[in-house]
Protein backbone atom coordinates (compact mmCIF):
# COMPACT_ATOMS: atom_id res chain seq x y z
CA UNK A 1 0.00 0.00 0.00
CA UNK A 2 2.90 2.59 0.64
CA UNK A 3 4.48 1.63 -2.35
CA UNK A 4 0.62 2.21 -4.35
CA UNK A 5 0.71 5.38 -2.68
CA UNK A 6 4.29 6.54 -3.80
CA UNK A 7 3.39 5.78 -7.37
CA UNK A 8 0.58 7.62 -7.10
CA UNK A 9 1.91 10.19 -5.65
CA UNK A 10 5.03 10.72 -8.25
CA UNK A 11 2.28 10.60 -11.08
CA UNK A 12 0.23 13.42 -9.29
CA UNK A 13 3.76 15.47 -8.83
CA UNK A 14 4.48 14.76 -12.70
CA UNK A 15 0.85 16.26 -13.97
CA UNK A 16 1.37 19.22 -11.67
CA UNK A 17 4.69 19.87 -12.45
CA UNK A 18 4.43 20.21 -16.02
CA UNK A 19 2.26 22.94 -17.76
CA UNK A 20 0.13 20.45 -19.68
CA UNK A 21 -1.98 20.53 -16.17
CA UNK A 22 -3.03 24.11 -16.14
CA UNK A 23 -3.23 24.36 -20.02
CA UNK A 24 -5.81 21.63 -19.14
CA UNK A 25 -7.24 23.16 -16.09
CA UNK A 26 -7.76 26.24 -18.47
CA UNK A 27 -9.73 25.28 -21.34
CA UNK A 28 -11.90 23.16 -19.33
CA UNK A 29 -12.96 25.77 -17.15
CA UNK A 30 -13.31 28.17 -19.96
CA UNK A 31 -15.53 25.44 -21.68
CA UNK A 32 -17.88 24.75 -18.60
CA UNK A 33 -18.13 28.73 -17.96
CA UNK A 34 -19.67 28.89 -21.80
CA UNK A 35 -21.60 26.00 -21.29
CA UNK A 36 -22.96 27.48 -18.45
CA UNK A 37 -23.29 30.98 -19.53
CA UNK A 38 -25.56 29.07 -22.14
CA UNK A 39 -27.46 27.74 -19.53
CA UNK A 40 -27.82 31.82 -17.75
CA UNK A 41 -29.19 32.91 -20.85
CA UNK A 42 -31.33 29.93 -21.33
CA UNK A 43 -33.25 30.28 -17.86
CA UNK A 44 -33.46 33.76 -18.31
CA UNK A 45 -35.87 33.48 -21.08
CA UNK A 46 -38.12 31.41 -18.42
CA UNK A 47 -38.17 27.96 -16.98
CA UNK A 48 -35.97 24.96 -18.58
CA UNK A 49 -38.06 22.12 -19.26
CA UNK A 50 -36.35 19.17 -18.49
CA UNK A 51 -33.81 20.11 -15.64
CA UNK A 52 -30.98 22.76 -15.23
CA UNK A 53 -28.45 20.00 -14.92
CA UNK A 54 -29.63 18.59 -18.19
CA UNK A 55 -29.03 21.59 -19.76
CA UNK A 56 -25.23 22.17 -18.15
CA UNK A 57 -24.29 18.72 -18.48
CA UNK A 58 -26.09 16.13 -20.41
CA UNK A 59 -27.25 17.78 -23.71
CA UNK A 60 -24.60 20.73 -23.67
CA UNK A 61 -22.14 20.21 -26.55
CA UNK A 62 -19.90 22.01 -24.95
CA UNK A 63 -19.72 19.49 -22.08
CA UNK A 64 -18.80 16.80 -24.59
CA UNK A 65 -16.41 19.00 -26.09
CA UNK A 66 -14.47 19.19 -22.76
CA UNK A 67 -14.99 15.30 -22.07
CA UNK A 68 -13.41 14.46 -25.53
CA UNK A 69 -10.90 17.08 -25.36
CA UNK A 70 -9.49 16.78 -21.88
CA UNK A 71 -9.08 13.37 -21.40
CA UNK A 72 -6.59 12.30 -24.23
CA UNK A 73 -4.18 15.25 -23.06
CA UNK A 74 -4.41 14.24 -19.52
CA UNK A 75 -3.94 10.48 -19.80
CA UNK A 76 -1.21 10.76 -23.20
CA UNK A 77 1.88 10.65 -20.87
CA UNK A 78 1.19 7.88 -18.14
CA UNK A 79 2.99 5.69 -20.00
CA UNK A 80 4.45 7.26 -23.68
CA UNK A 81 6.49 9.46 -21.29
CA UNK A 82 8.20 6.79 -19.32
CA UNK A 83 8.79 5.02 -22.51
CA UNK A 84 10.45 7.88 -24.52
CA UNK A 85 12.87 8.38 -21.43
CA UNK A 86 13.19 4.92 -20.81
CA UNK A 87 12.17 5.37 -17.03
CA UNK A 88 10.52 2.37 -17.40
CA UNK A 89 13.44 0.37 -17.09
CA UNK A 90 14.13 1.35 -13.69
CA UNK A 91 10.52 1.38 -13.04
CA UNK A 92 9.85 -1.95 -14.16
CA UNK A 93 12.85 -3.17 -12.28
CA UNK A 94 12.31 -2.10 -9.18
CA UNK A 95 9.89 -4.53 -6.89
CA UNK A 96 6.30 -3.53 -7.89
CA UNK A 97 4.06 -5.68 -10.20
CA UNK A 98 2.74 -4.41 -13.32
CA UNK A 99 -0.49 -4.77 -11.73
CA UNK A 100 0.43 -2.09 -9.03
CA UNK A 101 1.63 0.58 -11.88
CA UNK A 102 -0.84 0.47 -14.10
CA UNK A 103 -3.35 1.02 -11.43
CA UNK A 104 -1.52 3.99 -9.70
CA UNK A 105 -1.30 5.69 -12.73
CA UNK A 106 -5.12 5.43 -13.08
CA UNK A 107 -5.64 6.09 -9.71
CA UNK A 108 -3.50 9.37 -10.50
CA UNK A 109 -5.83 10.51 -13.44
CA UNK A 110 -9.00 9.58 -12.10
CA UNK A 111 -8.10 11.57 -8.98
CA UNK A 112 -6.95 14.40 -11.39
CA UNK A 113 -9.93 14.43 -13.11
CA UNK A 114 -11.99 14.69 -9.96
CA UNK A 115 -9.86 17.39 -8.93
CA UNK A 116 -10.78 19.31 -12.60
CA UNK A 117 -14.72 18.48 -11.62
CA UNK A 118 -14.95 19.80 -8.30
CA UNK A 119 -14.70 24.04 -9.27
CA UNK A 120 -17.96 23.26 -11.18
CA UNK A 121 -19.71 22.24 -7.73
CA UNK A 122 -19.75 26.25 -7.69
CA UNK A 123 -22.37 26.80 -10.41
CA UNK A 124 -25.07 25.10 -8.42
CA UNK A 125 -24.17 27.20 -5.55
CA UNK A 126 -23.68 30.51 -7.72
CA UNK A 127 -27.08 29.61 -9.49
CA UNK A 128 -28.94 29.59 -6.41
CA UNK A 129 -27.85 32.71 -4.68
CA UNK A 130 -28.90 34.69 -8.27
CA UNK A 131 -32.13 32.51 -9.04
CA UNK A 132 -35.28 33.55 -8.08
CA UNK A 133 -36.90 30.61 -7.94
CA UNK A 134 -36.69 28.66 -4.14
CA UNK A 135 -34.34 25.81 -5.80
CA UNK A 136 -33.48 25.76 -9.44
CA UNK A 137 -31.55 23.18 -9.01
CA UNK A 138 -33.04 19.72 -8.59
CA UNK A 139 -30.07 18.00 -5.73
CA UNK A 140 -31.02 14.58 -6.62
CA UNK A 141 -30.08 15.22 -9.95
CA UNK A 142 -27.01 17.33 -9.31
CA UNK A 143 -25.99 13.99 -7.53
CA UNK A 144 -26.75 11.44 -10.27
CA UNK A 145 -25.22 13.83 -12.69
CA UNK A 146 -21.95 13.76 -10.99
CA UNK A 147 -22.11 9.82 -10.58
CA UNK A 148 -22.21 10.12 -14.60
CA UNK A 149 -19.21 11.95 -15.21
CA UNK A 150 -17.36 9.41 -12.78
CA UNK A 151 -18.06 6.58 -14.78
CA UNK A 152 -18.27 8.07 -18.27
CA UNK A 153 -15.01 9.62 -17.52
CA UNK A 154 -13.48 6.32 -15.55
CA UNK A 155 -13.93 4.67 -19.10
CA UNK A 156 -13.00 7.27 -21.22
CA UNK A 157 -9.40 7.42 -18.87
CA UNK A 158 -8.90 4.16 -18.83
CA UNK A 159 -9.03 4.21 -22.83
CA UNK A 160 -6.55 6.69 -22.74
CA UNK A 161 -4.04 4.88 -20.33
CA UNK A 162 -4.51 1.98 -22.71
CA UNK A 163 -3.21 4.01 -25.94
CA UNK A 164 -0.30 5.32 -23.99
CA UNK A 165 0.88 1.57 -22.94
CA UNK A 166 0.70 1.11 -26.49
CA UNK A 167 3.01 3.54 -27.75
CA UNK A 168 6.06 5.73 -27.10
CA UNK A 169 4.85 8.74 -28.55
CA UNK A 170 2.54 11.09 -26.53
CA UNK A 171 0.94 12.89 -29.29
CA UNK A 172 -0.48 9.20 -31.11
CA UNK A 173 -1.38 8.63 -27.55
CA UNK A 174 -3.98 11.56 -27.43
CA UNK A 175 -4.58 11.02 -31.24
CA UNK A 176 -5.80 7.63 -30.71
CA UNK A 177 -7.82 8.42 -27.55
CA UNK A 178 -9.56 11.36 -29.42
CA UNK A 179 -10.32 9.61 -32.35
CA UNK A 180 -11.83 6.52 -30.03
CA UNK A 181 -13.61 9.12 -27.80
CA UNK A 182 -15.29 11.03 -31.13
CA UNK A 183 -16.17 7.80 -32.20
CA UNK A 184 -18.33 6.62 -29.35
CA UNK A 185 -19.81 10.13 -28.87
CA UNK A 186 -20.68 10.04 -32.56
CA UNK A 187 -22.04 6.53 -31.88
CA UNK A 188 -24.28 7.73 -29.24
CA UNK A 189 -26.19 9.43 -32.40
CA UNK A 190 -27.10 5.64 -33.96
CA UNK A 191 -30.50 5.32 -31.99
CA UNK A 192 -31.95 8.80 -33.90
CA UNK A 193 -30.28 8.08 -37.36
CA UNK A 194 -31.23 4.73 -37.86
CA UNK A 195 -34.51 2.54 -38.80
CA UNK A 196 -32.69 -0.68 -37.99
CA UNK A 197 -34.67 -1.74 -34.30
CA UNK A 198 -31.53 -4.06 -33.48
CA UNK A 199 -29.11 -1.32 -34.02
CA UNK A 200 -31.36 1.04 -32.46
CA UNK A 201 -31.97 -1.18 -29.35
CA UNK A 202 -28.31 -1.78 -29.34
CA UNK A 203 -27.34 1.99 -29.87
CA UNK A 204 -29.86 2.63 -26.28
CA UNK A 205 -27.63 0.32 -24.59
CA UNK A 206 -24.70 1.88 -25.26
CA UNK A 207 -24.84 5.76 -26.11
CA UNK A 208 -22.54 7.62 -23.92
CA UNK A 209 -24.80 10.63 -24.83
CA UNK A 210 -28.03 9.00 -23.89
CA UNK A 211 -26.95 7.99 -20.83
CA UNK A 212 -25.45 11.29 -19.92
CA UNK A 213 -28.71 12.50 -20.38
CA UNK A 214 -30.77 10.03 -18.14
CA UNK A 215 -27.95 10.93 -15.09
CA UNK A 216 -28.26 14.84 -15.56
CA UNK A 217 -32.48 13.85 -15.37
CA UNK A 218 -31.95 12.71 -12.07
CA UNK A 219 -32.26 8.96 -13.35
CA UNK A 220 -30.02 6.56 -11.46
CA UNK A 221 -29.63 3.21 -13.98
CA UNK A 222 -27.90 0.32 -13.20
CA UNK A 223 -27.56 -0.85 -16.53
CA UNK A 224 -25.08 2.12 -17.47
CA UNK A 225 -23.14 2.06 -14.27
CA UNK A 226 -22.30 -2.22 -15.12
CA UNK A 227 -21.45 -1.38 -18.61
CA UNK A 228 -19.12 1.37 -17.79
CA UNK A 229 -17.60 -0.49 -14.48
CA UNK A 230 -17.07 -4.05 -16.13
CA UNK A 231 -15.45 -1.88 -19.68
CA UNK A 232 -13.25 0.07 -18.13
CA UNK A 233 -12.41 -3.13 -15.93
CA UNK A 234 -11.54 -4.92 -18.59
CA UNK A 235 -9.77 -2.13 -20.65
CA UNK A 236 -7.46 -2.00 -17.27
CA UNK A 237 -7.14 -5.34 -17.69
CA UNK A 238 -6.02 -5.13 -21.52
CA UNK A 239 -3.55 -2.32 -20.46
CA UNK A 240 -1.78 -4.74 -17.22
CA UNK A 241 -1.33 -6.86 -20.36
CA UNK A 242 0.20 -4.75 -22.49
CA UNK A 243 2.53 -3.04 -20.36
CA UNK A 244 3.09 -7.02 -19.51
CA UNK A 245 4.18 -7.10 -23.19
CA UNK A 246 7.01 -6.01 -23.34
CA UNK A 247 8.68 -9.12 -22.17
CA UNK A 248 7.64 -11.42 -24.34
CA UNK A 249 7.48 -9.64 -27.56
CA UNK A 250 9.43 -10.21 -30.80
CA UNK B 1 24.12 -15.78 -6.42
CA UNK B 2 23.49 -15.31 -10.21
CA UNK B 3 22.97 -18.72 -11.84
CA UNK B 4 22.08 -18.54 -15.39
CA UNK B 5 21.96 -22.11 -17.20
CA UNK B 6 20.81 -22.23 -21.12
CA UNK B 7 19.52 -19.18 -21.41
CA UNK B 8 18.13 -17.97 -24.90
CA UNK B 9 16.44 -15.02 -26.00
CA UNK B 10 14.91 -14.87 -29.42
CA UNK B 11 13.48 -12.14 -31.28
CA UNK B 12 12.21 -12.02 -34.37
CA UNK B 13 14.63 -12.57 -36.72
CA UNK B 14 18.03 -13.01 -34.58
CA UNK B 15 19.34 -14.52 -31.62
CA UNK B 16 20.23 -11.96 -29.36
CA UNK B 17 21.05 -14.46 -26.28
CA UNK B 18 21.86 -18.11 -27.62
CA UNK B 19 22.63 -20.95 -24.99
CA UNK B 20 24.24 -18.77 -22.23
CA UNK B 21 25.21 -20.68 -18.91
CA UNK B 22 27.45 -19.05 -15.87
CA UNK B 23 27.30 -18.55 -12.43
CA UNK B 24 28.37 -15.52 -10.26
CA UNK B 25 29.63 -16.37 -6.99
CA UNK B 26 28.51 -14.47 -3.76
CA UNK B 27 31.02 -11.70 -3.02
CA UNK B 28 32.57 -11.75 -6.51
CA UNK B 29 32.75 -8.66 -8.89
CA UNK B 30 32.37 -9.88 -12.54
CA UNK B 31 33.29 -7.89 -15.25
CA UNK B 32 30.70 -8.65 -18.57
CA UNK B 33 32.29 -7.69 -21.88
CA UNK B 34 31.33 -7.54 -25.54
CA UNK B 35 30.90 -5.67 -28.53
CA UNK B 36 27.60 -3.89 -28.88
CA UNK B 37 25.24 -5.81 -29.85
CA UNK B 38 26.37 -9.18 -27.96
CA UNK B 39 23.70 -9.44 -25.98
CA UNK B 40 25.17 -8.04 -22.73
CA UNK B 41 22.10 -5.16 -22.41
CA UNK B 42 19.51 -8.27 -23.17
CA UNK B 43 21.24 -10.58 -20.31
CA UNK B 44 21.49 -7.77 -17.80
CA UNK B 45 17.31 -6.93 -18.66
CA UNK B 46 16.68 -10.83 -17.76
CA UNK B 47 18.26 -10.85 -14.86
CA UNK B 48 16.64 -7.58 -13.32
CA UNK B 49 13.00 -9.24 -14.72
CA UNK B 50 12.40 -6.70 -17.61
CA UNK B 51 12.38 -8.92 -20.69
CA UNK B 52 11.71 -12.87 -19.93
CA UNK B 53 13.70 -15.77 -21.51
CA UNK B 54 12.73 -17.32 -24.12
CA UNK B 55 13.95 -20.10 -22.85
CA UNK B 56 16.50 -21.50 -19.83
CA UNK B 57 16.72 -21.04 -16.06
CA UNK B 58 17.69 -17.79 -14.41
CA UNK B 59 17.78 -17.71 -10.91
CA UNK B 60 19.09 -15.23 -8.56
CA UNK B 61 20.17 -15.70 -4.72
CA UNK B 62 17.94 -18.75 -5.46
CA UNK B 63 14.77 -17.02 -6.87
CA UNK B 64 13.84 -18.23 -10.00
CA UNK B 65 13.28 -14.57 -12.10
CA UNK B 66 10.28 -16.15 -14.06
CA UNK B 67 8.31 -16.98 -11.11
CA UNK B 68 9.60 -14.99 -8.34
CA UNK B 69 10.09 -11.66 -10.14
CA UNK B 70 9.47 -9.58 -7.34
CA UNK B 71 11.77 -11.18 -4.82
CA UNK B 72 14.47 -11.52 -7.49
CA UNK B 73 14.29 -7.70 -8.02
CA UNK B 74 14.03 -6.49 -4.38
CA UNK B 75 17.35 -7.86 -3.87
CA UNK B 76 18.76 -6.55 -7.20
CA UNK B 77 20.52 -2.40 -8.38
CA UNK B 78 19.75 -2.32 -11.58
CA UNK B 79 21.65 0.75 -13.45
CA UNK B 80 20.81 0.35 -17.46
CA UNK B 81 22.93 2.07 -20.29
CA UNK B 82 21.03 4.97 -20.37
CA UNK B 83 20.53 6.11 -16.56
CA UNK B 84 16.71 7.20 -17.25
CA UNK B 85 15.49 9.60 -14.51
CA UNK B 86 13.08 11.84 -13.92
CA UNK B 87 14.02 15.56 -15.30
CA UNK B 88 11.07 17.25 -13.35
CA UNK B 89 12.45 15.85 -10.10
CA UNK B 90 15.26 16.87 -7.69
CA UNK B 91 17.73 14.50 -6.76
CA UNK B 92 15.96 14.09 -3.16
CA UNK B 93 13.16 13.32 -4.28
CA UNK B 94 13.82 11.06 -6.50
CA UNK B 95 15.85 8.57 -4.32
CA UNK B 96 13.30 8.87 -1.64
CA UNK B 97 10.79 7.86 -4.13
CA UNK B 98 12.96 4.87 -5.51
CA UNK B 99 13.58 4.05 -2.24
CA UNK B 100 9.89 3.57 -1.11
CA UNK B 101 8.85 1.89 -4.16
CA UNK B 102 12.10 -0.58 -3.61
CA UNK B 103 10.20 -0.98 0.10
CA UNK B 104 13.20 -0.07 2.13
CA UNK B 105 11.62 0.34 5.22
CA UNK B 106 10.81 4.29 6.38
CA UNK B 107 12.89 4.78 9.61
CA UNK B 108 16.15 3.74 6.92
CA UNK B 109 14.92 6.19 4.13
CA UNK B 110 16.72 9.15 5.61
CA UNK B 111 20.31 7.86 6.60
CA UNK B 112 20.27 5.57 3.74
CA UNK B 113 19.66 8.66 1.27
CA UNK B 114 22.74 10.32 3.05
CA UNK B 115 24.85 7.35 3.11
CA UNK B 116 24.57 6.79 -0.65
CA UNK B 117 24.32 10.50 -1.52
CA UNK B 118 28.15 10.94 0.20
CA UNK B 119 29.56 7.10 -1.63
CA UNK B 120 28.04 8.89 -4.96
CA UNK B 121 29.80 12.06 -4.40
CA UNK B 122 26.20 14.06 -4.35
CA UNK B 123 25.72 15.73 -0.93
CA UNK B 124 25.39 19.24 -2.37
CA UNK B 125 23.30 18.42 -4.98
CA UNK B 126 20.35 17.21 -2.68
CA UNK B 127 17.79 20.10 -3.86
CA UNK B 128 19.26 19.93 -7.81
CA UNK B 129 16.64 19.43 -10.68
CA UNK B 130 17.55 16.19 -12.29
CA UNK B 131 17.09 17.67 -15.64
CA UNK B 132 19.81 20.64 -15.29
CA UNK B 133 22.28 18.35 -14.02
CA UNK B 134 25.50 17.47 -16.17
CA UNK B 135 25.97 13.81 -17.52
CA UNK B 136 28.67 12.93 -14.71
CA UNK B 137 25.80 14.20 -11.95
CA UNK B 138 23.01 11.98 -13.79
CA UNK B 139 25.36 9.00 -14.07
CA UNK B 140 26.03 9.46 -10.25
CA UNK B 141 22.00 9.85 -9.33
CA UNK B 142 21.96 6.69 -11.32
CA UNK B 143 24.46 5.14 -9.39
CA UNK B 144 22.75 5.86 -6.13
CA UNK B 145 19.46 4.82 -7.06
CA UNK B 146 21.13 1.27 -7.66
CA UNK B 147 22.33 1.41 -4.14
CA UNK B 148 19.83 2.52 -2.03
CA UNK B 149 17.73 -0.07 -0.88
CA UNK B 150 21.51 -2.36 -0.31
CA UNK B 151 21.03 -4.56 -2.40
CA UNK B 152 22.77 -7.91 -2.64
CA UNK B 153 23.61 -8.19 -6.41
CA UNK B 154 24.40 -4.83 -8.52
CA UNK B 155 23.86 -4.90 -11.77
CA UNK B 156 26.16 -1.62 -13.80
CA UNK B 157 25.39 -1.05 -17.25
CA UNK B 158 28.75 1.21 -17.84
CA UNK B 159 28.92 3.15 -14.72
CA UNK B 160 31.62 4.84 -15.40
CA UNK B 161 30.34 6.62 -19.01
CA UNK B 162 30.78 9.83 -19.34
CA UNK B 163 32.77 10.73 -16.04
CA UNK B 164 36.13 12.87 -16.43
CA UNK B 165 39.11 10.71 -14.98
CA UNK B 166 38.67 11.61 -11.32
CA UNK B 167 35.09 10.41 -10.81
CA UNK B 168 35.92 7.77 -12.96
CA UNK B 169 38.70 6.57 -10.07
CA UNK B 170 36.03 7.17 -7.13
CA UNK B 171 33.30 5.15 -9.24
CA UNK B 172 35.64 2.54 -9.54
CA UNK B 173 36.83 2.48 -5.65
CA UNK B 174 32.89 2.47 -4.88
CA UNK B 175 32.70 -0.22 -7.00
CA UNK B 176 35.68 -2.30 -5.14
CA UNK B 177 34.06 -1.53 -1.94
CA UNK B 178 30.94 -3.31 -2.35
CA UNK B 179 32.27 -6.51 -2.72
CA UNK B 180 32.77 -8.59 -0.59
CA UNK B 181 28.83 -7.55 0.84
CA UNK B 182 27.70 -7.55 -2.12
CA UNK B 183 28.07 -9.30 -5.29
CA UNK B 184 28.78 -6.72 -8.15
CA UNK B 185 27.97 -7.83 -12.55
CA UNK B 186 30.05 -4.93 -14.33
CA UNK B 187 29.26 -4.12 -18.10
CA UNK B 188 31.92 -1.93 -19.29
CA UNK B 189 34.16 -1.05 -22.33
CA UNK B 190 36.57 0.29 -20.41
CA UNK B 191 39.42 -2.41 -20.57
CA UNK B 192 41.87 -1.20 -17.80
CA UNK B 193 39.08 -0.12 -15.60
CA UNK B 194 37.85 -4.03 -15.74
CA UNK B 195 41.20 -5.12 -15.19
CA UNK B 196 41.60 -3.12 -11.94
CA UNK B 197 37.89 -3.93 -10.61
CA UNK B 198 37.10 -7.45 -11.74
CA UNK B 199 38.26 -11.13 -10.41
CA UNK B 200 36.86 -12.90 -13.37
CA UNK B 201 35.47 -11.70 -16.80
CA UNK B 202 32.86 -13.05 -18.67
CA UNK B 203 33.24 -12.32 -22.41
CA UNK B 204 30.11 -12.33 -24.71
CA UNK B 205 30.58 -12.49 -28.20
CA UNK B 206 27.09 -12.62 -30.54
CA UNK B 207 24.77 -14.05 -27.71
CA UNK B 208 27.70 -16.89 -26.66
CA UNK B 209 30.00 -17.10 -24.07
CA UNK B 210 33.42 -17.19 -25.50
CA UNK B 211 35.45 -16.37 -22.16
CA UNK B 212 35.28 -16.88 -18.59
CA UNK B 213 38.11 -16.65 -16.18
CA UNK B 214 40.23 -14.45 -14.40
CA UNK B 215 41.97 -11.71 -16.18
CA UNK B 216 45.57 -13.25 -15.52
CA UNK B 217 44.12 -16.37 -17.07
CA UNK B 218 43.38 -15.13 -19.76
CA UNK B 219 46.46 -13.47 -21.04
CA UNK B 220 48.37 -16.27 -20.66
CA UNK B 221 45.96 -18.21 -22.30
CA UNK B 222 46.99 -16.28 -25.31
CA UNK B 223 50.48 -17.16 -25.05
CA UNK B 224 52.12 -16.94 -21.76
CA UNK B 225 55.72 -15.64 -23.16
CA UNK B 226 57.21 -12.45 -22.59
CA UNK B 227 56.66 -10.00 -25.11
CA UNK B 228 59.86 -7.85 -25.32
CA UNK B 229 60.31 -4.07 -27.58
CA UNK B 230 63.71 -2.84 -28.29
CA UNK B 231 65.42 -0.20 -30.36
CA UNK B 232 68.67 -0.45 -31.24
CA UNK B 233 71.09 1.48 -33.59
CA UNK B 234 73.24 -1.56 -35.78
CA UNK B 235 73.01 -3.31 -39.15
CA UNK B 236 69.21 -5.11 -39.32
CA UNK B 237 70.91 -8.16 -40.72
CA UNK B 238 73.69 -8.52 -38.11
CA UNK B 239 70.92 -7.52 -35.12
CA UNK B 240 68.37 -10.43 -36.53
CA UNK B 241 71.47 -13.04 -36.55
CA UNK B 242 71.74 -11.65 -32.82
CA UNK B 243 68.50 -12.08 -31.58
CA UNK B 244 67.82 -15.07 -33.13
CA UNK B 245 70.72 -17.05 -31.48
CA UNK B 246 68.95 -16.14 -28.36
CA UNK B 247 67.89 -19.07 -25.92
CA UNK B 248 63.78 -19.07 -25.57
CA UNK B 249 63.10 -17.45 -28.36
CA UNK B 250 59.71 -18.14 -29.88
CA UNK B 251 59.54 -15.76 -32.52
CA UNK B 252 60.70 -12.15 -33.36
CA UNK B 253 59.95 -9.37 -35.82
CA UNK B 254 62.47 -6.99 -37.34
CA UNK B 255 61.43 -3.38 -38.36
CA UNK B 256 64.50 -1.77 -39.82
CA UNK B 257 64.35 1.75 -39.72
CA UNK B 258 66.61 4.25 -41.26
CA UNK B 259 69.33 4.58 -38.20
CA UNK B 260 67.37 2.74 -35.55
CA UNK B 261 66.03 -0.96 -35.77
CA UNK B 262 62.56 -1.78 -33.91
CA UNK B 263 62.96 -5.04 -32.35
CA UNK B 264 59.97 -7.57 -31.03
CA UNK B 265 60.94 -10.41 -29.02
CA UNK B 266 58.78 -13.44 -27.96
CA UNK B 267 59.60 -15.94 -25.64
CA UNK B 268 58.02 -19.52 -24.91
CA UNK B 269 58.08 -19.17 -21.33
CA UNK B 270 58.02 -16.38 -18.70
CA UNK B 271 62.00 -15.77 -19.28
CA UNK B 272 63.21 -11.96 -19.22
CA UNK B 273 65.12 -11.47 -22.07
CA UNK B 274 66.28 -7.83 -21.20
CA UNK B 275 69.41 -8.72 -19.45
CA UNK B 276 70.61 -10.84 -22.76
CA UNK B 277 69.78 -8.54 -25.28
CA UNK B 278 71.29 -5.34 -23.67
CA UNK B 279 74.47 -7.83 -23.22
CA UNK B 280 74.00 -8.42 -27.06
CA UNK B 281 74.07 -4.64 -27.98
CA UNK B 282 77.09 -3.93 -25.62
CA UNK B 283 78.96 -6.65 -26.78
CA UNK B 284 78.77 -5.63 -30.98
CA UNK B 285 79.11 -1.99 -30.26
CA UNK B 286 75.63 -0.99 -30.82
CA UNK B 287 73.57 1.94 -29.23
CA UNK B 288 70.01 1.12 -27.20
CA UNK B 289 67.30 3.41 -27.04
CA UNK B 290 64.58 1.55 -25.48
CA UNK B 291 64.09 -1.73 -23.74
CA UNK B 292 61.05 -3.01 -22.51
CA UNK B 293 58.87 -5.55 -20.99
CA UNK B 294 55.27 -5.24 -23.50
CA UNK B 295 53.12 -7.74 -22.36
CA UNK B 296 49.66 -8.50 -24.02
CA UNK B 297 46.87 -6.50 -22.78
CA UNK B 298 43.60 -7.69 -21.50
CA UNK B 299 42.44 -5.43 -24.85
CA UNK B 300 44.72 -7.59 -27.07
CA UNK B 301 42.84 -10.58 -25.30
CA UNK B 302 39.33 -8.77 -26.09
CA UNK B 303 40.10 -8.01 -29.65
CA UNK B 304 41.43 -11.70 -30.49
CA UNK B 305 38.44 -12.98 -28.82
CA UNK B 306 35.18 -10.98 -30.69
CA UNK B 307 37.07 -9.70 -33.77
CA UNK B 308 35.02 -11.86 -36.30
CA UNK B 309 37.11 -14.87 -37.68
CA UNK B 310 39.74 -14.19 -35.23
CA UNK B 311 41.41 -17.47 -33.86
CA UNK B 312 42.49 -16.36 -30.36
CA UNK B 313 45.63 -16.90 -30.41
CA UNK B 314 46.50 -14.86 -33.37
CA UNK B 315 49.90 -12.26 -32.98
CA UNK B 316 49.22 -8.53 -33.76
CA UNK B 317 53.23 -7.33 -33.69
Amino acid sequence: MKVFWALLRREWASFFYSPIAYVVMFFFLVLMGLSFSLLLHVLSQGPATGGVMRLLLGESLFFWLAMIMVVPIMTMRLFAEEKKIGTIETLMTAPVSDVMVVLAKYAAALSVFAILWAPTSLYAIFLAQVSPASAPIDAAAMVTSYVGIAIVGAFYLSLGLLASAMTRNQAVAAVVTFVTLCILFFWGFMPYYTRSVPIQEFGRYTSSLLHMMEFSRGVLDTRPIVLYVSSTAFILFVTVKMVESRKWRR
Amino acid sequence: MISVSHLTKRYRDFVAVDDVSFEVRKGEIVGFLGPNGAGKTTTMRILAGYLSATAGDVRVAGFDVRTDSLQVRRRIGYLPESVPLYPEMRVDEYLRYRAKIKRLPARRIRPMISEVKERCGLLAMGRHVIGRLSRGYRQRVGLADALIHDPELLILDEPTLGLDPNQNRHVRELIRSLAPRHTVLLCTHILPEVERTCKRLLIIKEGRIVAADTPENLKNQLGGGNRIRAQIKGPAKDVERELSALPHVQRFHLQPGTVWTDCLVETVREVDLRPNIFALTVRNGWELRELRLDNRSLEDVYIGLTRNGAAATEIQP
